[in-house]
């Protein structure tokens, strides 16, 4: 009775439909490749209830609806780009129908190109670098017998040496993004991410993402743990290979 | 006087172990977040939203404002 | 093609008849920590623009430091740590002590 749609993980080149045997999509619903021009669109069937234009408004307000969708969708972008050359989609991209996918592809022909040139035979690695804060200053020794300039006076201190933590901080992100850009062929700034998403209590004073040659991973890898040694003051999390979604901007 | 603290370096690979917030930053596109409006439900019943970046804007604003004085 | 899925997520704070009270005592605990630390960052402005009297610094300070008292109090009897609230918050807490 509902009616469906096309749901759109990826575009691929030199992708083989049997590639994907063994991966569902959304709600276990087969994988399906549409072929355009040369080109795959990694697609399979979602139901206009949940995925059309009005319900997607309620769903994305819906953290534990986007994470459920989040987390298939990556499962298939990341078969998908274990196979072939793979521009990874934002969450969301639906079509009508097959005809309606071949459009598509049609339409954004250029920048797919330039995407999957600019991706081929590369990954995605993140970098995060955080500062624990500091606890906060307690009032130690006789409260109430401290004036209130005092009180005061202690408050402006530490807002001091906080910020002196933060310029320390900022110059051990700024020295690491240098190290990691010399090993990479593209990088990218995210926002630092919000702590009740992260469940983080730290302060992230980076968050980036940089393309890297297939031969470069090793040095890539070693270059930034050995770079993070001699900023023992920061927390360094460098995650990867990921498929390239960074990279992959469309449109 | 400087805190230290000890360098934690992780290094992961597979779908699974890429965290939500990662996959929210790339699949959502720019920067998510969190609307910083609280929802309270009670015995499943949603009841109350309260939205906290309205808040926390409006009491900024009146901090912020210049020359109050007591006399 | 690329939607512009640029979602506005919510918490939820799912209470039961036998949560909600502290639930609900750690959000307006958490919103008077907010408040607290804004007065705070303020008044150091205000302090630093230099137009105030010595009694008037002294008198801004003693406020501060009995509300800070207030708070740990308040904290203190329903078991809460500063980093309960913090998370609380969110990006709101965050913008909070990176503003000073």
């Amino acid at each position: 009775m509902s009616a469906t749609a096309r749901y759109v993980f990826a575009v691929a080149r030199g992708l083989r439909a049997e590639d994907l045997t063994g991966t569902a999509g959304l709600h276990g619903a087969p994988l399906r490749v549409v072929e355009q021009g040369g080109l795959s669109a990694v697609v399979c069937d979602v139901d206009l209830a949940e995925f059309g234009e009005q319900p997607l408004i309620d769903n994305l307000e819906d953290l534990t609806w986007v994470e459920r969708t989040a987390r298939t969708h990556n499962e298939v972008v990341w078969r998908v780009a274990g196979c072939a050359t793979c521009a990874p989609l934002r969450l969301v991209t639906v079509c009508s129908d097959d005809d309606s996918v071949r459009a598509k592809v049609d339409a954004l022909r250029a920048d797919l190109d330039e995407v999957l040139d600019r991706v081929e035979g590369r990954q995605e690695w993140s970098l995060k670098v955080l500062v624990p804060r500091r606890p906060a200053e307690e009032l130690a020794t006789a409260p109430s017998t401290m004036s209130g300039t005092d009180y005061l006076r202690r408050k402006r201190e530490a807002a001091e040496q906080r910020r002196g933590q933060g310029e320390d901080a900022a110059r051990a992100a700024h020295e690491l993004d240098e190290v990691a850009r010399a090993h990479a062929v593209a990088s990218r700034r995210l926002a630092p991410q919000d702590p009740r998403l992260s469940g983080r209590s730290e302060a992230m004073v980076l968050n980036a993402a940089y393309l890297v040659q297939a031969d470069a991973h090793e040095p890539f890898r070693t270059a930034v743990l050995t770079a993070s040694e001699r900023h023992r003051d920061v927390s360094v999390e460098l995650d990867g290979p990921w498929p390239p979604y960074s990279f992959a901007v469309l449109g | 006087m400087t805190v230290t603290a000890s360098t934690e370096t992780t290094v992961s690979t597979g779908a699974s172990q890429v965290s939500l917030v990662d996959l929210l930053d790339r699949l959502l596109g720019t920067g998510v977040v969190l609307a910083g409006d609280v929802v309270i439900s009670l015995a499943g019943v949603d009841l109350v939203e309260i939205r906290l970046n309205a808040l926390l804007t409006s009491v900024r604003a009146d901090m912020a404002r210049p020359g109050r004085r007591t006399p | 093609m690329t939607n512009d899925a640029h979602a506005r997520l919510r918490q939820h704070l799912d209470t039961d008849p036998d949560s909600v009270a502290r639930e609900l005592f750690k959000l307006v605990l958490t919103i008077i920590e907010l408040v607290r630390q804004l007065m705070e960052a303020q008044a150091l402005r205000r302090v630093d623009e230099g137009d105030l009297s010595d009694e008037q610094v002294d008198a801004l300070g003693l406020g501060l430091l009995r509300l800070e008292e207030a708070m740990d109090e308040l904290k203190s009897r329903y078991g809460l740590t500063t980093a309960d609230l913090n998370l609380d918050l969110g990006p709101l807490g965050t913008l909070l002590s990176d503003s000073f």
